[in-house]
């Protein structure tokens, strides 16, 4: 079905690769949301395929679509500039090539595993084969170290095209950033007894993934679609760039001590979780600025055309602005404290700042990306929003809205009485989820994860139709 | 009192910087921003050249 | 405007090197901090427990002692206080069998993903109650001893763990997860350590009621 999305107007080998990989990230995309929809609706009746396909499993199953979908939409969008951006073709396509269908074969092994084998016996041998039982990683060993191998590949496809073609400084900051990223899944690849050195490990690969290495990559990102959808000033674009990076890993490298105030770690990680976490929000007010400012800039002053050349995909870019200060930067902010955290941590605080953040931060401009995408697939010039790109972008970012109003309510009523109350607690936890305003919250949750899903299916549809549209309109 | 005595289980280099208000991080924070001020100057240099 | 150009702020090459210096000190500095913080969270040895030296993370033969969690006037929040020796499962674990036990524990947390419903150390999703001080819970002394028949805590946590679907306590229930009499030993060791870690006061105010609470009780066994 997606091959629908016609990829012979793509003039080199890289842009073919991005789009493979935009193809199967929309899939998991897919089964992220059926997921959550599932987990959704445990909350609201426990029974609900219980002993079948369990909350544990539907919900491991959700964040690890969530987080390979959005690594294939990252490898694509990188796979997809490359050429345009160094003017050298992909060094080794071919082999690329080769480590997709790898990868993809890998990935789907490991989702069918998880779904029909879900848990093993206590030994090491599970850890291997079936899953390691780290929330996000836990893709089995054998998965792990076929990830290393393809990512590999895949970084050296970037990084030899760098080295022969135009070093500009969004690719200086992709290439390095993608080493970082690359190298910090190795932090999440052992297995220990101790549970604190576990945690403290583990939040290396997660935190400075999502609040340091993620972010600056959607920096990048939102620099190149800047510079492609509307024609702004690449020098100007750049200088942003330094400037987001600068501040980003300032305030993300040492932020990471936010996730060690309560894992068996020194007191001293209170200070410094506390104030550079917190500074966390300022370079995603600075993105928020920057795209705002270019947009307006660039939609046509006194009377001239707007230039926008994709509508879609900036509309996304500038959901992102917005999405990633809100979510990430004021609903992170809300709980980084310690004086807070100690009763926010654990509790669908978490949750509601997990949502929105993802979607705001990465979600958003990885769909712009997937645009992008098809927008050069069809060899379209200037492609403007249909009805359905209006719809999928309205009901998604409304469902996504509304299920972290609802959690951030249902996180809200949990601090207060199962935390500050009865001081958390096999009852403390029960009474709370108990109480009526919990479970009106969770089913509003579950309303506006449907909600999120019917603004898929027309982004679905969208990204099936729009390029052939925009090719019929032009002729 | 403004400086509290140490509470943490073992004493190090950071817990014993981490014994005020903020001291600690604003520590880090000042080692961190202050080279900068000389990069500053070195650009400016550069420029007016 | 020529005085414009020679501005400091919009110059690529001032940022650039900013970023550059920050972001290589930033991860220099959370190098050093974990060298420094590993050293304090590395397991203690089962001298140290002999010897009552605190260990934010003990030694895994912490399982043969009683662990309590208490309001600390020094640190400012509860910490663990690990007491006098008490028999787990009838009998008392040689460093070698305990280290066995709690390696068998916390290899069954992750091969039955206990962390995609409960927190660990407050990590992990929000289904299910927080495990960081489960051992420590009121309710499987009361209820629980008492809905499984069992003469102790462990035997009790131990029998729930395999069959908690006959053990239910809410409409939201555990599933069995096929786990056998030597792992569940082994997850209660592991919760039994796990509560026994120094944590800064996390859960806070751990299962009292807000009058217990103000007059410095514990509701926790």
């Amino acid at each position: 079905m997606l091959i629908n999305i016609k990829s012979n107007h793509l003039t080199n080998a890289g842009q073919r690769i991005g789009l493979m990989y935009f193809r199967v990230a929309i899939i998991l995309f897919a089964a992220q949301l059926l997921m959550g929809l599932i987990a959704a609706t445990q909350f609201v009746y426990p029974s609900f395929l219980y002993g079948i396909f369990d909350f544990s499993v539907a919900r491991m199953v959700h964040i690890n679509a969530l987080v390979v979908w959005m690594l294939y939409a990252m490898i694509g969008s990188v796979y997809y500039m490359l050429t345009d951006e160094t003017g050298e073709e992909t060094a080794m396509a071919g082999l690329g090539k080769l480590a997709f269908w790898v990868l993809t074969l890998a990935i789907a092994v490991v989702v069918l595993v998880y779904i029909f084998v879900q848990i093993g016996p206590a030994k090491e041998s599970t850890i291997w084969l079936i899953n390691e039982g780290r929330e996000y990683i836990e893709a089995p060993r054998w998965a792990d170290i076929g990830i290393v191998v393809v990512v590999l590949i895949f970084y050296a496809n970037v990084f030899f095209t760098y080295l022969k073609g135009r070093k500009t400084g969004i690719m200086t900051v992709m290439v390095a950033n993608l080493l970082a990223l690359a190298g910090l899944y190795l932090a999440g690849m052992f297995f220990t007894d101790n549970i604190s050195m576990d945690q403290y490990w583990w939040w290396w690969v997660i935190h400075l993934w999502v609040e340091a290495t993620w972010e600056v990559f959607v920096g990048t990102l939102a620099a190149y679609a800047l510079v492609k959808f509307i024609g702004a000033k690449r020098e100007i674009v750049e200088m942003w760039l330094w400037i987001e990076v600068l501040m980003l890993f300032g305030s993300g490298i040492l932020g990471l001590g936010h996730h060690y105030f309560w894992i068996g770690t020194p007191e001293y990680w209170w200070e410094i979780g506390a104030l550079f976490s917190a500074l966390e929000p300022v370079p995603l007010v600075a993105m928020f600025v920057h795209v705002l400012y270019d947009w307006a800039k660039e939609q046509g002053e006194n009377g001239e055309k707007s230039v926008i050349g994709n509508g879609p995909g900036m509309a996304w870019i500038v959901t992102n602005a917005f999405g990633n200060f809100l979510g990430a930067g004021i609903w992170g902010f809300f709980h980084t404290l310690p004086q807070v955290n100690i009763y926010t941590h654990g509790t669908q605080f978490t949750s509601a700042h997990g949502h929105l953040a993802f979607f705001g931060a990465y979600a958003t401009i990885l769909i712009g990306m997937m645009y992008m995408g098809v927008q050069g697939a069809y060899g379209v010039k200037r492609m403007k929003a249909t009805f359905n790109s209006k719809m999928a972008i309205v009901l998604i970012t409304f469902g996504v809205l509304g299920m972290t109003v609802a959690l951030t309510i249902a996180g809200y009523e949990q601090v207060l009485v199962e935390r500050a109350e009865l001081g958390g607690g096999w009852q403390a936890f029960f009474t709370a989820q108990n109480l009526p305003w919990y479970v009106q919250a969770q089913l509003w949750r579950l309303i506006m994860g449907l909600v999120t899903f019917v603004g898929f299916v027309y982004l679905l549809l969208d990204l099936l139709t729009i390029g052939k549209k925009a090719k019929a309109a032009e002729a | 009192m403004f400086f509290d005595k140490f509470t943490d289980v073992v004493p190090s280099f950071f817990g014993t910087l981490n014994q005020g208000p903020l001291t600690l991080t604003i520590f880090l924070h000042t080692i961190i921003v202050l080279p900068m001020f000389w990069i500053y100057f070195s650009e400016k240099k550069k420029l007016g050249k | 405007m020529a005085k414009e150009n020679l501005s400091v702020w919009t110059s690529i090459s001032f940022w650039r090197r900013s970023a550059a210096w920050v972001t290589g000190f930033a991860t220099i500095l959370l190098i050093w901090l974990t060298f420094d913080t590993m050293g304090q969270i590395s397991m203690g040895t089962d001298a140290d427990l002999q010897k009552g030296i605190t260990k934010r993370v003990p030694a895994p033969t912490v399982i043969n002692y009683h662990i309590d969690y208490k309001m600390s006037e020094k640190r400012g929040h509860e910490v663990p206080v690990i007491g006098k020796k008490e028999p787990f499962f009838g009998k008392e674990w040689s460093p070698k069998e305990a280290a066995a036990l709690l390696h068998l524990g916390k290899l069954g947390s992750q091969a039955k993903n206990c962390m995609n419903c409960h927190t660990l150390l407050g990590n992990g999703a929000y289904y299910a109650p927080d495990l960081t001080k489960a051992w420590l819970d009121p309710m499987w002394g009361a209820t629980m001893q008492g809905m499984t028949g069992k003469s102790t805590k462990e035997e009790a946590m131990a029998e729930f763990l395999m069959h908690p679907e006959k053990y239910p306590t809410h409409a939201r229930m555990m599933p069995n997860l096929g786990i056998t009499a030597e792992e569940a030993k082994g997850l209660v060791a592991f919760l039994k350590h796990m509560s026994s870690i120094d944590t800064n006061g996390f859960p806070r105010g751990f299962s009292k009621t807000v009058d217990q609470f103000k007059a410095g009780g514990t509701n926790a066994h």
